[in-house]
């Protein structure tokens, strides 16, 4: 807009920046909206039983009874608990052994290396939909379906990780490295001492990542739980909606299931950056 | 003789070889049972008729009965079009989204626009399915269906009306899944090199010939990446039809989509040997579409 040229239609560019700001605000309100109406009728005393009308973005009579009504009628606490277990447990297998491999990779430069690599990626196009028979079967004979195994183990298969983690290791220097072991330091030394603290940048993606996709997965826990104690948080509410049939209880249900976004609600408020960053990467290095 | 032996295997594989199979070996055993092993155990089990415990051979039977059931086609065009549109509509949308934010000369409106458009993409498919089922009530209390009252049309039965069930699907995922293209699009739009820009503007052309010949060619990439990633993710489509239509994809079926008919046959009826069948029917889908695009994309740009 400094440039000389433009001098003459920078008040007809003001303006066209003006409505190009209206428009995307109105697009940006059709975002929001649901995310409105969730919350005033999860907060709205006059909507336990049935859908206001006409449609309203502020509680007729505020209230928290129906959240307390939300955590008395659906197990929300240990549903909650129990997703953040499961994320917990996955996070570490997964990205333990994402970083672990994608180290060995990138550092030792073993036989086979690349092999390696080609297998785990080539993998990483393979459905879900079409491993989670046999995968459920496995479970079921190892007599592991209903516990949390069932999401631990496959969680060793973070080829999406490896390829990450090995991305930015290729970017640390190997002198590094060297040093340590001409020094005499074992290789598990070197890569826990040195390399995971330098990767800090990429595990804080990684988990970001990793919690989003399991706190909101819903076909394996659907799959391979049975105990309702068991259940995580998606699968609670997706099995108490279920079960009651769609479009009851309109302000129980917006209470639980805006209790269930909250953590991915903070997160993304949070950390907002490694999220957007990590997906404009991931979208154009694939 | 024993030591000619350990000298021999020491040169074959050294002790860093050893150290690096150590460390890559939860990968490696991870993709062996949780990939590798269930892609093969799939296909064995698709010329079985098997409950998943005991079965017996059966060639090709499997395959010949899910291609001879109407309900598999039925899913199948379901699938695609649900997919295709949410496709097609997604990526257009983002596009013109992002380069109105692009064209924004403020980084603060910018990275706001960019906030707000991608909210909805950390909200899981459960809650978004629940919350749009009130917003999509099927009288005039529904959200969309009031705003349809105050222009005099008739509430619609978004989520149990069987010719729109569709499209109120494809509506909903616009929504939730708009942003994370969009994200994609505006880091691509920044890649664009100026000096294409710059030429063109001494030739004389305006912004939107820019945008038609400079802009769109140059992010083709991004394009065919989005196609196929969005292809694949649309033929995957499973909780938001199985919460809003049940395991019969109501209403009348118009939500039954592949992986629910996947999931109907193997957990519902245990038959594991059609259903793998039909997992693998769908993956060749997805394989030939993938290739299909590839191919189509390669032989424009020579």
């Amino acid at each position: 807009m400094l440039q000389p040229k433009w001098e003459s239609t920078t008040r007809t560019r003001a303006a066209s920046h003006v409505v190009l700001i209206v428009l995307l605000s109105l697009g940006a309100l059709v975002m929001v909206i649901p995310f409105l109406w969730m919350l005033s009728t999860s907060f709205d005393w006059g909507a336990r039983l049935t859908v206001p009308f006409p449609p309203r973005f502020w509680p007729e009579q505020l209230t928290t009874r129906t959240y307390q009504m939300a955590f008395m009628n659906i197990d929300m606490m240990r549903y909650l608990l129990n997703s953040f277990i499961v994320a917990g447990g996955v996070i570490v297998v997964s990205i333990l052994s994402a970083l672990l491999s994608g180290y060995a990779l990138s550092k030792i430069r073993f036989k086979g290396g690349g092999l390696v690599l080609v297998l785990a990626l080539s993998t990483m196009m393979i459905p879900f939909e079409m491993t989670m028979i046999p995968q459920y079967l496995l479970f079921d004979a190892m007599n592991l379906l209903d516990t949390y195994w069932v999401f631990y183990l496959p969680a060793m298969n973070y080829a999406f990780g490896t390829f990450l983690a090995k991305q930015f290791m290729d970017q640390l220097p190997d002198s590094l490295r060297e040093a340590a072991i001409i020094d005499g330091a074992r290789e598990v030394a070197v890569f826990a001492r040195i390399y995971f603290a330098l990767c800090t940048p990429i595990i804080a993606t990684l988990i970001i990542l990793q919690f989003l996709g399991v706190w909101n997965d819903l076909l394996w826990p659907l799959l391979a739980l049975n105990s309702p104690d068991k259940y995580t948080i998606q699968l609670g509410l997706a099995m108490f909606t279920y079960n009651q049939g769609l479009n009851q209880l309109p302000a129980v249900i917006m209470a639980a299931t805006t209790v269930s976004l909250v953590p991915v609600l903070l997160i993304y408020i949070f950390l907002q950056r490694y999220i957007v960053e990590s997906i404009a990467l991931t979208g154009i290095k694939q | 003789m024993e030591e000619s032996i350990s000298v021999r295997k020491k040169k074959f594989f050294s002790q860093k070889d050893w150290t690096g199979y150590m460390f890559v070996a939860p990968l490696v055993i991870g993709v062996l049972i949780f990939a590798i092993y269930p892609m093969v155990a799939a296909l064995l089990m698709s010329f079985q008729r098997t409950n998943g415990l005991s079965g017996t051979w059966v060639g090709l039977d499997n395959y010949i009965r899910v291609l001879l059931d109407s309900t598999f086609w039925d899913s199948l065009l379901n699938t695609l079009y649900m997919g295709f549109l949410s496709v097609v509509l997604g990526i257009w949308l983002s596009f013109i989204l992002a380069s109105l934010i692009n064209g924004l000369p403020w980084t603060s409106w910018k990275n706001l626009f960019k906030s707000v458009y991608f909210l909805p993409n950390v909200v899981s498919a459960v809650a978004t399915s629940i919350l749009f089922s009130f917003l999509f009530y099927p009288d005039e209390k529904g959200l969309l269906n009031f705003l349809l009252g105050l222009f005099g049309a008739d509430p619609i039965g978004w989520f149990t009306n069987p010719s729109f069930a569709q499209n109120s699907i494809v509506l909903m995922s616009l929504w939730g899944a708009l942003g994370y293209n969009t994200i994609i699009f505006l880091a691509a739009l920044q890649s664009v090199p100026r000096d294409l820009y710059e030429a063109a503007e001494v030739d004389g052309a305006g912004s939107l010939k820019k945008w038609w010949y400079i802009t769109i060619p140059y992010l083709r990439p991004i394009f065919l990446f989005m196609i196929i990633m969005g292809t694949i993710g649309g033929m995957k489509r499973f909780t938001d039809v199985w919460l809003i239509g049940g395991t019969a994809g109501n209403p009348a079926g118009t939500l039954l989509t592949s992986v629910l008919y996947i999931y109907r046959n193997a957990f519902l009826a245990s038959q594991m040997g059609i259903a793998t069948a039909a997992s693998y029917l769908l993956f060749l889908t997805i394989l030939i579409m993938t290739v299909l695009m590839l191919k189509l994309n390669r032989r424009d740009t020579i």
